[in-house]
C-alpha cells in the first residue's frame, strides 16, 4: 500500500485509541440494553424464598422453575391468550398498514383536491381526543364492539402519527416524475401505487409495520375497556397487567379491605411468575425485529447520495 | 344463485327472529362482581339460572371484575349508561363510590321496590345496615344499594408471632399489659436473639398511626393518605371522643407528634423494615414477612375469624387495640346497586333480595355446586381444592354472608357467631357522615400530594419528626389545610345538627 492509498483509507476509519472509547461506549450501550431483560430471566427463575429474602438479585439463594410450572399450568387461558396476542398482532398490523397507505398516498398527491381537508381530520385527532368515555359509547354501543375480536383491533387501525411519516417518507422519496411516467406508460391509479410507489417506499411500510405491530403486541387497555365477559379472547399482554393491577390495588387498599386483603394476596401470582409471563411476552416480538431491520436500515441511508 | 342468497337471506331472518323469541322468555341480567378469582361459572349458573327462573323470572349473567379491573370496568358501565349491566357492585372506598354515583344519579333508588318486593331482604339485613345506606341521592332521601351483612364493623389489632414471643420469655397475657410505648425492651430482645437482620416490628405504618393515636377514618377524606382525624373515646366507642366530634388536622394533634417521635427511635433502633417506609415497597414487604412468620409484633385490620383462615407456620393471636366499631366506612364495605340504565330494574332487584335472604342461592353463588366445588362433612362445606380454583368469588363482595353455612376450616357454628360479633358492634357518633369534597377538591389534591411525601415515611419512622414534622404542618397551612378542615367540621357539624 503507497502512501496515498493509506491516507486514504486513513480518511474514513478513526485510530486505535478512539477506536477502543467508541466499542466500550457502544459496549456499554449494548450491555445496557441487555442486562434488563437478563436480569428478568434470571428473576423468572429464581425461587420465591429467594425473592423473599434478598429481593431481586442477579445471584439468587435458590433456583427454581416452579414459576414457568405455573405459567404451563395456566393451560388453555396461556395458549389461548398467546394465540389472541399474535392473531390481533398479524390482523392488526396487515389491516392498519393498509389503511395507512391508502390514505397518506391521496395526501402525497398534489393533484389531490381535498387533500388539505383531510390532512387536517387526520392531523386534528392527534391535539384533540374525544375522550374516553364518548370513545367507549361510540365503539360499544353504536359499534358493537365489545367482546369480540373487532373491539381489540379496529379502535387501532387508524393512527394519524404513522400517516404524517408514511406521507412525509412519500413527498421525500418518491418522485413526481415517476407517477407521471407511469401515467404516461399507461399505468391505472392502482397500478401505479401498487407496483411503482410501492417498491420504492418499502423501508417506510416496514417502520410503519414495525411501530404497528409493536402496539398491538403490547396493547391491553382495550381489552380493559371492551372484554367483560369473554375472557377467551383477551391477549397476552392483559393477562399479565391483569396480575399485576390485581397486585396493585390490593396493596393500595389493604387498609380498606383489611383481612380480606390478605387473603386475597395469598391467591396472587408471586414476582417469579410475573417475570416468567415478561419473558414470554418478549420473546416473540424480539424475534420479529431481525425481519424488519434490514428495511428500517435501508430507510436510514436510503435518502443519502448514491454512487 | 339469486334465488340461493335470497334462500339464505330469508333462512337468517327467521332464525334470528327465533332466537330473539327465545330470549324474549326471560330477560337477561347481568351483575358485576368486585375481586373474584373466576374461570369457570358454566356449572354455578346453570344451578343458578334453574333456580331463580321463578323465583325471579329472569336469567344471570355475571361479570366476574377482578379486583385491578372492576374499578375501570363498573365507572364505564356506569358512565356510558351501558344497559347490558344490570347490577354493580360499590361501596365507600371504591372508584364507583357509593355516595357519590348515587348523587349523580347512576344508581336506581330502591325504597319503592323495597316496599313491593323486599320483605325477605329487610327481615335478612340488620336494620342499622339499612340506615348505613340510605343517603342523600339524585331522587332525595333514600336507599341506593342493597347493604351487604359482613364484617360491618373495623377492628385494628396487634398481630402476634406467639411462638416467637414465647421463646424470647413472655407470655401473650404479658404483651397485652403493654401499650405500643412500652415495646422496647421486647424488640431489643428479639433482635438480640434473632440477629440484626431481623426487623421485629412489622406494621402497615398508616394502620398503626390510627390504632396507636385511637383516631378513625373520615369517609370522603382523601383515598390515598388520609388528612383528617376524628377521635374515638376508647372506652366506649359510641360515646364522644376526647375533641368532641370534630375533626382534626390529624398530623397537627399531640398524639400524632408523640407516636412518630416514639416511631422514630423505633425506626433507628433498626426495629422497622426500612422497606416499610416506601411506598412501592411497603406492602409487599409486609404481606411476605407476614406470610412467612418473619416478625414479632405486626398490624391487622381484623375480621372475625381471621386467625382461622391463615396457615403461617407460627401460632399467631390477635389482639385487639379497641372494641369493634361501626362507621362509614365500615357498614358501606359492599353494596350491590342497580344501574340506571338496567332495562330490567325490578327482577334485579328481586335477584338481589333473594340473594341477600335466601342461602341456598347465596351458597350457590358464593361456594358453587355442592358435588362439584365442595361437599359437605357433618353440614360442613369442605372445598374441592382444584374445583375452588376455578370459582373463588369474593365471598365478602356478595351481599350476605351471614347465611352462608360453615366450612370445615372456619368450624361449626361460625356463622352464628360471626353474626352476634357484629351485630352487637357499637356504631360512632358520626356513623353515615360522609364527607363531600367537591367545594374543596382543588385542596384535597394538593394536600394529599404533600401528605404522599411525609406521612408514610413519618409513620413508618424514617424521618426525624424534629425537623420533618414543622416541615410537613407548614406545607400543609401553606396549601389550604385550615380550609379544607373548616369544610369538613362544618359539614360534620350540619350532619349532627339534622
Amino acid at each position: 500500500m503507497d502512501k496515498a492509498q493509506k491516507r486514504y483509507a486513513g480518511l474514513n476509519t478513526f485510530g486505535p485509541g478512539a477506536q477502543a472509547v467508541f466499542h466500550i461506549c457502544l459496549g456499554l450501550f449494548a450491555l445496557l440494553c441487555i442486562i434488563p431483560f437478563v436480569f428478568v430471566i434470571i428473576i423468572s427463575f429464581t425461587s420465591e424464598d429467594s425473592i423473599r429474602q434478598i429481593g431481586y438479585s442477579f445471584a439468587p439463594l435458590s433456583w427454581s422453575t416452579q414459576a414457568y410450572g405455573y405459567v404451563f399450568s395456566l393451560g388453555r387461558q396461556l395458549w389461548l391468550s398467546y394465540f389472541n396476542s399474535f392473531l390481533i398482532t398479524v390482523v392488526g398490523t396487515v389491516l392498519s398498514v393498509i389503511i395507512c397507505i391508502l390514505y397518506s398516498y391521496p395526501l402525497y398527491r398534489k393533484d389531490f383536491k381535498y387533500r388539505n381537508f383531510f390532512n387536517f381530520m387526520s392531523f386534528f385527532t392527534m391535539i384533540f381526543g374525544g375522550g374516553l368515555v364518548p370513545t367507549v359509547v361510540v365503539c360499544k354501543q353504536m359499534l358493537g364492539m365489545s367482546d369480540n375480536y373487532a373491539a381489540l383491533i379496529v379502535p387501532m387501525l387508524f393512527n394519524p402519527f404513522n400517516i404524517i411519516v408514511m406521507r412525509t417518507f412519500f413527498q421525500t422519496t418518491v418522485p413526481r416524475e415517476l407517477i407521471e411516467a407511469s401515467t404516461i406508460d399507461g399505468a391505472g391509479e392502482y397500478r401505479t401505487l401498487i407496483q411503482v410507489v410501492l417498491p420504492v417506499v418499502k423501508p417506510a411500510i416496514a417502520t410503519i409495520a414495525l411501530l404497528n405491530a409493536l402496539a398491538f403486541w403490547n396493547e391491553w387497555f382495550l381489552s380493559l375497556l371492551y372484554v367483560t365477559k369473554n375472557m377467551d379472547i383477551i391477549p397476552l399482554q392483559y393477562l399479565l397487567m391483569r396480575m399485576q393491577r390485581n397486585a396493585d390495588f390490593l396493596a393500595k387498599n389493604a387498609g380498606m379491605l383489611g383481612a380480606d386483603a390478605a387473603k386475597a394476596a395469598r391467591n396472587l401470582p408471586s414476582q417469579s411468575l410475573k417475570m416468567a409471563l415478561v419473558v414470554f411476552i418478549v420473546v416473540p416480538i424480539a424475534c420479529a425485529y431481525p425481519f424488519f431491520q434490514r428495511y428500517v436500515v435501508a430507510g436510514l441511508t436510503v435518502g443519502s447520495v448514491k454512487g | 344463485m339469486k334465488k340461493l342468497f335470497a334462500l339464505i337471506l330469508a333462512l337468517a331472518m327467521v332464525l334470528t327472529a327465533s332466537s330473539f323469541a327465545l330470549a324474549e322468555d326471560l330477560p337477561t341480567i347481568t351483575i358485576m362482581f368486585h375481586g373474584s378469582n373466576v374461570t369457570d361459572d358454566t356449572a354455578v349458573l346453570e344451578a343458578v339460572n334453574e333456580y331463580i327462573a321463578d323465583k325471579v323470572g329472569a336469567k344471570l349473567e355475571v361479570v366476574w371484575g377482578t379486583w385491578g379491573d372492576f374499578d375501570q370496568k363498573a365507572t364505564d358501565a356506569l358512565t356510558t349508561g351501558d344497559s347490558s349491566i344490570d347490577m354493580v357492585f360499590t361501596c365507600s372506598w371504591s372508584a364507583d363510590e357509593y355516595n357519590k354515583y348515587a348523587k349523580d344519579g347512576y344508581f336506581v333508588k330502591l325504597d319503592d321496590l323495597i316496599a313491593e318486593y323486599g320483605a325477605d331482604l329487610t327481615a335478612a339485613i340488620p336494620e342499622s345496615l339499612m340506615q348505613a345506606a340510605t343517603i342523600e341521592g339524585a331522587e332525595g332521601m333514600g336507599i341506593y344499594a342493597v347493604n351487604g351483612f359482613k364484617d360491618t364493623a373495623t377492628q385494628n389489632t396487634w398481630d402476634v408471632n406467639v411462638t416467637l414471643l414465647t421463646e424470647l420469655g413472655y407470655t401473650l397475657d404479658d404483651f397485652k399489659a403493654m401499650s405500643f410505648y412500652d415495646f422496647g425492651d421486647l424488640f431489643a430482645k428479639a433482635k438480640e436473639v434473632k440477629g440484626d437482620s431481623f426487623y421485629p416490628f412489622l406494621v402497615e405504618p398508616m394502620v398503626l398511626e390510627r390504632m396507636v393515636t385511637g383516631s378513625i377514618i373520615v369517609a370522603g377524606d382523601s383515598g390515598s393518605t388520609n388528612l383528617l382525624s376524628l377521635y374515638l373515646n376508647q372506652d366506649d366507642v359510641s360515646a364522644e371522643g376526647p375533641y368532641g366530634n370534630v375533626m382534626l388536622n390529624k398530623f397537627a394533634t399531640e398524639e400524632y407528634k408523640k407516636f412518630v417521635e416514639k416511631m422514630h427511635e423505633y425506626y433507628e433502633a433498626g426495629y422497622v423494615d426500612p422497606a416499610l417506609a416506601v411506598a412501592e415497597t411497603s406492602n409487599d414487604t409486609r404481606t411476605n414477612a407476614q406470610l412467612t412468620g418473619d416478625y414479632l409484633i405486626g398490624t391487622q385490620s381484623y375480621s372475625f375469624g381471621y386467625e382461622k383462615q391463615i396457615d403461617r407456620g407460627i401460632e399467631v393471636a390477635f389482639v385487639p387495640c379497641t372494641e369493634p366499631y361501626v362507621d362509614t366506612t365500615a357498614s358501606q364495605g359492599a353494596m350491590m346497586a342497580i344501574s340506571t340504565a338496567s332495562e330490567h330494574p325490578v327482577e334485579s332487584f328481586k335477584f338481589l333480595a333473594l340473594l341477600n335472604s335466601d342461602p341456598t342461592l347465596m351458597t350457590l353463588m358464593n361456594y358453587g355446586v355442592e358435588g362439584v366445588h365442595y361437599t359437605l362433612e357433618d353440614g360442613l362445606v369442605k372445598f374441592d381444592p382444584d374445583a375452588r380454583a376455578t370459582y373463588s368469588p369474593w365471598t365478602n363482595g356478595m351481599g350476605n354472608v351471614t347465611i352462608l353455612p360453615d366450612t370445615v376450616d372456619e368450624g361449626a357454628g361460625f356463622r352464628e357467631s360471626f353474626k352476634e360479633y357484629y351485630a352487637g358492634a357499637k356504631a360512632i357518633p358520626a356513623l353515615g357522615f360522609v364527607f363531600d369534597t367537591s367545594e374543596v377538591n382543588t385542596e384535597m389534591g394538593n394536600l394529599s400530594n404533600v401528605a404522599a411525601q411525609y406521612a408514610l415515611a413519618l409513620d413508618a419512622g424514617a424521618l426525624d419528626p424534629e425537623t420533618a414534622l414543622p416541615e410537613f404542618l407548614a406545607e400543609l397551612d401553606a396549601n389550604g389545610m385550615q380550609a379544607y378542615l373548616d369544610a369538613a367540621n362544618a359539614q360534620l357539624a350540619a350532619y349532627l345538627g339534622e
